[in-house]
């Protein structure tokens, strides 16, 4: 037996080494309580008129940090750190060698995917300010002569989120399910596939096009409506994360979204079960097929219960029942990030660590560029397994109050008077449903 | 978020934030330091696992691509030692993914490999080619 260095394996095992020990029951249950609890305590004491209002929620920020937010300076400082990143990252993918010890992988798998969801929390729509696909975008439309954020056509309404779905499920799909996600040829295909997209799409349909369907800026500016940063009238304003959350923009596919985000997450644990292990590798087909079926029925299943769960009220005649899964989705989008938190920390900051070392040295010649070559990686969340359990549950049932309190204002605003009590019932179960069962697979796999 | 706000909010959350507290807290205490245990005992396998003290052991066993055990879960102690008994018809190798990772080279045989892993976690025994998880060891 013998160590060896990260870059000799060859390895279709995905990133990442040891994973985090499963939550104790006593804790998954403590957890699952508490939902039921938080549940229904918002129910009988909450308000009855709803509180959120996008016309007029936030309180105005000082002029000199409006100023300095909304400076050309800062916009551009943030399109160059993107594209720097873009560009150096890109050469490691192109020219590097292909082995884990590649920065790429860690940069789009960890610091990109799961590190724009603490980036977005704490700086609002972090993606969409540094997005390379914007920027070249734009730079295109400039050298074009095109009007800024203008494309040949309107992007059709009935659209939607429903491009971004697709992106983020290809993504999701490529990471948890493909066998050779950690090979240079796939991964950057992916990335030269998405960024072929994107280019084609916004100059076709203009900016709107990558607030739409580009994956990573749908799923950033969604986290972002948790942040406390807002615009009002143009104006930057700080509103309570409840309050911004309740800003988000009902389109057709935001259903689909929070399903593919949720979805996934669930099935990245549950893959790992040593019950569904044992059935894959007992049958005579490769893993790839029942894990992709698998993946599906995480996802849509998400969206139906959803779905299901916001149509089971009575409705007045403004709102169509056929609308609300859509007016309901944004509070789904707490509990994804509480049960993000909870899955992906040890991970975002052990291998988020691991690849700021990797970063210094892009084409694994030995090069310390950045200076970060000789850092150690810092265990102790691994080494505190009862800290992690802890954080992990309070992460989930925070995301959990927070959705329900969003769900209720929601519910008060949208369902005549006489079905706003029992008409959000079904969803509260559904929520609960969620939460539980998250605890569950952090406990069982 | 107003000062307005806040109050009245707070009849809402403070219930919801105590019970909270309260059931993390009062089952936490029950749970922390579980004894670092040995190996468990594992069910429907020939892969037999025996714990000894310091020592777990489990065999691994390889008829052409076919392994026993399939993917069981093994409990081990922080730097306790693993002994695998690996019974092959052909040489090839198995990877740890703890971190960093660790690598056994079997012969084709009976051998026997050791193993510890020194943080708690889960840690997965894959053979490669063809790509199977032989064990999860679930280190505490």
């Amino acid at each position: 037996m013998a160590p060896l260095r990260a870059g000799d394996v060859i390895s279709a095992h995905g990133l990442g080494g040891a994973k985090d020990l499963p939550i104790p029951s006593e804790l998954a249950i403590a957890g699952a309580v508490a939902a039921l609890v938080i549940s229904f305590t918002v129910l009988a004491v909450a308000w009855r008129k709803p509180r959120y209002d996008a016309a007029t929620s936030g309180r105005p920020a000082p002029a000199w940090l409006d100023r300095l937010v909304s400076s050309r300076a800062l916009a551009v400082a943030g399109r160059v750190f993107g594209m720097l990143v873009f560009l150096y990252v890109g050469a490691a993918a192109v020219f590097g060698k292909d082995s884990l010890i590649n920065p790429f992988f860690g940069t789009f798998y960890v610091l990109l995917w799961v590190g724009l969801v603490p980036a977005s929390l704490l700086l609002g729509p972090f993606f969409k300010a540094i997005s390379p696909a914007r920027t070249i975008s734009m730079l295109f439309a400039k050298v074009s002569g095109v009007p800024e954020g203008e494309g040949l056509y309107a992007y059709p309404a009935r659209l939607g989120y429903w491009p971004a779905a697709l992106g983020l499920f290809s993504f999701v799909w490529l990471e948890l399910v493909y066998p050779h996600s950690t090979d240079l040829g796939p991964a950057r295909l992916w990335a030269a596939a998405y960024l072929g997209i994107m280019f084609i799409g916004s100059a076709l349909f203009g900016t709107t096009f990558l607030a739409r369907a580009d994956p990573f800026e749908v799923y950033s500016s969604l986290v972002a409506k948790l942040s406390v940063w807002g615009r009002r009238d143009g104006a930057l304003v700080l509103r309570s994360p409840l309050a911004n959350l309740d800003t988000v923009v009902p389109r057709p596919g935001l259903v689909a979204v929070v399903g593919v985000l949720f979805g996934s997450t669930g099935f990245d644990s549950f893959r790992e079960s040593t019950a569904w292990l044992k059935l894959v590798q007992s049958l005579s087909m490769l893993r790839i097929w029942p894990d992709t079926l698998a993946l599906i029925t995480f996802s849509v299943g998400v969206a139906l219960v959803l779905t299901v769960a916001t149509m089971a009220t009575g409705v007045s005649s403004e709102t169509p029942r056929r609308a609300l899964p859509n007016l309901f989705a944004h509070s789904v989008v707490p509990i994804i990030v509480g049960y993000i938190v909870a899955h992906y920390l040890t991970y975002f900051v052990e291998y988020g660590q691991q690849t700021l070392i990797q970063l210094s040295d892009p084409f694994s010649r030995g090069n310390d560029y950045l200076g970060t070559a000789d850092l150690q990686i810092n265990y102790w969340l691994s080494a505190h397994p009862t800290f992690l359990a802890v954080t992990k549950v309070l992460a989930v049932a925070l995301g959990h109050v927070v959705g329900v309190v969003a769900a209720h204002d929601r519910a008060i605003k949208l369902l005549p008077p006489r079905h706003q009590l029992t008409g959000q019932l079904p969803l509260l179960v559904a929520m609960v449903g969620f939460t539980v069962g998250g605890l569950y697979l952090l406990f069982a796999a | 978020m107003s000062g307005r706000g806040l109050t009245r909010l707070a009849p809402l959350v403070m219930p919801a934030a105590l019970s909270l507290v309260l059931a993390v807290g009062l089952t936490a205490c029950g749970s922390d330091d579980a004894e670092p245990s040995g190996g468990t005992q594992t069910s429907d396998t020939s892969g037999s696992t025996d714990t000894d003290g310091d020592s777990a052991a489990v065999t691994v066993t390889r008829e052409g691509d076919a392994f026993t055990p399939n993917g069981e879960r093994v409990e081990l102690g922080v730097d306790q030692t693993l002994v695998l008994t690996i019974t092959a018809d052909e040489a090839g190798e198995l990877h740890v993914h703890s971190t960093p990772e660790q690598e056994i080279a079997y012969d084709a045989g009976t051998s026997e490999h050791e193993i510890t892993i020194d943080r708690p976690g889960v840690v997965e025994v894959e053979s490669h080619e063809p790509d199977v998880i032989v064990l999860q060891l679930e280190v505490r």
